[in-house]
């Protein structure tokens, strides 16, 4: 999710192409071509030039709408769902099949197992989903930052954010038997979901986010060539 | 019999030129439809692209919409040259059909066919979370908040269109899938 003003002017993206399977846009005003993933222009006359990253959130419509009662939601273009060339609904299951053609060397993991990429100061790091099932939340530190990547209990949606709050790293434990989930840190406060206490002194406030992107391991490696990967019981 | 000669080889010389001509026809006609078909044969989905390939394709689809034009206008040139030469009606047809071959490519070269394939929401609407009968509890949105104002994109919908341009909190953003 990008904004699309550069220097002033509000460029508007078409689907131009695609580059070992993540997708070139091309921008009407200037012809030039980015890459979606990094939000680079990389040829014409903006090549160089990168768009401002607007922060995403990826969740299951349940949780989402639970937070958000009163947003909008994109609508279906009408034609394009009645000629049936939306993806279906077990759309998710059939990529896990389709081929993956990028030559990039990605040991370790599954190239279409699903992964939780976070960038930390400039450290990038991969944590898997079935990790993360197995182990929730994943309390970690990346470069010298407290970080804790929590799936929701939809067991889809993943955010993370720095265990720090007023400059006092904390710890993070699932609450037995919540629903919707509420952590507890070290200290007794409650937290939900969004990162926001519920209790105490620190009612309100908010765990500063980190931008997750829940991608492909092949997809993830290639722009995160340096990648660490998290394997459980690392900590 | 010296005049002789001279038509004999007058003749010959016109020949070759007429040979030439052809010649070029079906050169240009062959660059123009290389123009437009080798980046379509560099960007495919399910193959994988040097940093090379991309920039040749680029450089293209950038230029390929004049390069077709200025293209079509030699082989019209050429063609016209070549109808007043030839008589046999064959002749006449393949300078046709190599003509007509010729809007092809420009035609082609101010296409997206990509949005084919996909086709782009040129004005996207959108309704209350309580009307969203069409996605599901447990399908995935990508969620965006700015300025209080908070907008959903189905992944299933995303998935299709790849691009949304959108305003949200009064910032010009594009969702990205």
């Amino acid at each position: 999710m990008w904004e699309t003003t550069v220097d002033g002017r509000v460029l508007h993206f078409h689907l131009a192409g695609i580059n070992n399977q993540n997708f070139i846009m091309r921008d009407e005003e200037t012809g030039s071509w980015w890459q979606q993933v990094t939000g680079e222009a990389i040829f014409g006359p903006l090549k160089g030039k990168r768009l401002k990253p607007v922060f995403l959130d990826e969740l299951t419509f349940g949780t989402w709408k639970r937070e958000q009662p009163q947003a909008r939601v994109l609508r279906p273009d009408e034609q394009i769902a009645a000629s049936g060339k939306y993806a279906p609904a077990d759309w998710e299951e059939r990529m896990l099949r389709m081929p993956v053609a990028t030559q990039i060397s990605a040991p370790g993991l599954d190239k279409r197992e699903l992964v939780v990429g976070i960038n930390v100061n400039g450290t990038a790091l991969a944590y898997p989903v079935t990790a993360l099932q197995k182990q929730n939340p994943i309390i970690d530190k990346v470069g010298g930052t407290p970080v804790i990547v929590l799936m929701s209990e939809d067991g889809q949606s993943v955010r993370a954010f720095e265990r720090k709050i007023d400059g006092q790293e904390r710890e993070f434990f699932l609450k037995p038997s919540s629903s919707p989930m509420r952590l507890i840190d070290d200290r007794g406060t409650e937290w939900d979901f969004t990162g926001m206490a519920l209790n105490g002194d620190l009612a309100g406030k908010q765990l500063p986010k980190i931008a997750v992107l829940k991608d492909y391991w092949f997809d993830w490696k290639t722009y995160n060539p340096n990648t660490v990967v998290y394997t459980l019981g690392d900590r | 019999m010296e005049d002789l000669l001279t038509k004999a080889s007058a003749r010959t010389g016109t020949h070759t030129g007429s040979r030439l001509i052809w010649l070029a026809l079906f050169g240009f006609l062959v660059l123009s439809i290389a123009f437009v078909a080798v980046p379509v044969f560099l960007i495919q989905p399910f193959r994988p692209q040097t940093q090379r390939a991309l920039e040749v394709s680029y450089l293209l689809r950038a230029w390929s919409p004049l390069a077709t034009v200025i293209i079509l206008l030699a082989v019209f040139a050429l063609a016209s040259w070549q109808w007043k030469q030839i008589h046999r009606w064959w002749r006449k047809a393949l300078l046709l059909i190599i003509l007509f071959l010729s809007i092809v490519p420009a035609w082609f070269a101010r296409q997206n066919h990509f949005e084919w394939m996909f086709n782009p929401l040129h004005h996207s609407s959108y309704v209350k979370v309580a009307d969203a009968g069409f996605v599901r509890d447990s399908d995935m949105v990508l969620a965006v908040k700015l300025n209080n104002e908070a907008v959903a994109y189905p992944v299933r919908l995303m998935a299709y269109h790849h691009v949304v341009q959108d305003t949200v909190g009064g910032t010009p953003i594009c969702a990205t899938y």
